[in-house]
């Protein structure tokens, strides 16, 4: 991985920056107090719960990903079955990244 | 306000680990301000996504904001522009959900709202240049700062309403994941994931109001 640069900072950061102004401010003047059409609303829920799993899927698995044997690959998973009992019972995002780093750790030794 | 140095801060040493400093980092508390993109950011760059991917991809989970903003706008009537500018400029997942069960209480205002919103602005920002500096002190290992971040991800998967509609949301945006990476297109598989994923859960949810009587 090689660090990032200045001007890749400045179009990742400056782009993302005013796509969430324009989220966070726009339908608040826009709307004036009346609601958003259902279907958008309805549409806009869905995405926290489709954005978090694609970018687990994406951590975790890859094609071909068993094909150095079943534990270097299996291992992230078994560590993310961990995190997932963590999230249910703290609801921390502190705690699962903890927990989720010490299973990896320890799994990564065996 | 300790959840927010909580994660602050995890959020700063990971930052550091794509390279970030702390100026830098400081310019994305104070100017983009979102926990969940500031963690997809390092992420992503890590897992080598292309700039335009990694744009898309975080503005797409911006839009989420716009439902934050819809449900306040009520209660800006009447406040100042530039009040209500600066309310719903820093709002967050957070700071929404205590601000809005403080409006429905009563008694409640837009001044107060925006004090709130500050105050975590401000305790979010501190906690991860703080994070930046251990960071860069201690050194982790990228493969630990990469599992963090996936386990901080399943975590905020994991406290999502589970209902029907969002598990297929859920399940069809990581087949889709899967499927862009298989078919050689690594690059913007999480943005065209998520976007299958909601799509499905679109249709799905259609389908059973259809059936219904």
């Amino acid at each position: 991985m090689t660090p990032i640069t200045w001007p890749e900072f400045w179009i990742v950061f400056g782009i993302c920056a005013v796509t969430m102004l324009a989220c966070r401010v726009l339908p608040l003047f826009v709307l004036k107090g009346r609601e958003l059409p259902e279907r958008v609303s309805e549409a806009l829920g869905f995405i926290p719960s489709a954005a978090f799993a694609a970018l687990v899927a994406n951590d975790l698995l890859t094609p071909g990903m068993f094909d150095a044997g079943l534990w270097p690959a299996a291992a992230p998973l078994v560590a993310a079955l961990v995190v997932v009992v963590v999230a249910r019972l703290t609801k921390s995002l502190l705690w699962c990244a903890v927990a989720g780093v010490v299973a990896y750790a320890l799994l990564m030794m065996i | 306000m300790l959840g927010y140095v909580a994660i602050g801060i995890p959020c700063g040493i990971l930052s550091a680990s794509i390279g970030l400093n702390a100026l830098q980092v400081f310019i994305m508390c104070a100017l983009f301000y979102s926990g969940a993109g500031q963690f997809m950011i390092p992420n992503m760059w890590i897992a080598g996504s292309p700039i335009a991917s990694i744009i898309a991809s975080v503005s797409f989970v911006n839009t989420r904001q716009m439902l934050y903003s819809a449900a306040f706008a009520p209660w800006c009537q009447g406040v100042s522009k530039r009040l209500a500018f600066w309310f719903s400029a820093t709002v967050t997942d957070e700071s929404f959900g205590v601000n809005l069960k403080q409006f429905e209480l009563g008694g409640w205002s837009v001044e107060r709202a925006t004090f709130v919103n500050l105050f975590s602005q401000s305790s979010w920002t501190v906690s991860c240049v703080v994070g930046v500096v251990v960071g860069n002190a201690i050194g982790i290992p990228l493969a630990i700062a990469a599992f963090a971040m996936t386990s901080i991800f399943i975590c905020l998967l994991v406290t999502q309403k589970m209902s029907r509609a969002n598990v297929v949301a859920a399940v069809t945006a990581m087949i889709g994941v899967f499927a862009c990476k298989c078919a050689g297109l690594s690059g913007p598989a999480i943005f065209i994931g998520a976007i299958v994923g909601v799509a499905c859960a679109i249709v799905y949810s259609r389908l059973r109001e259809a059936k219904r009587p």
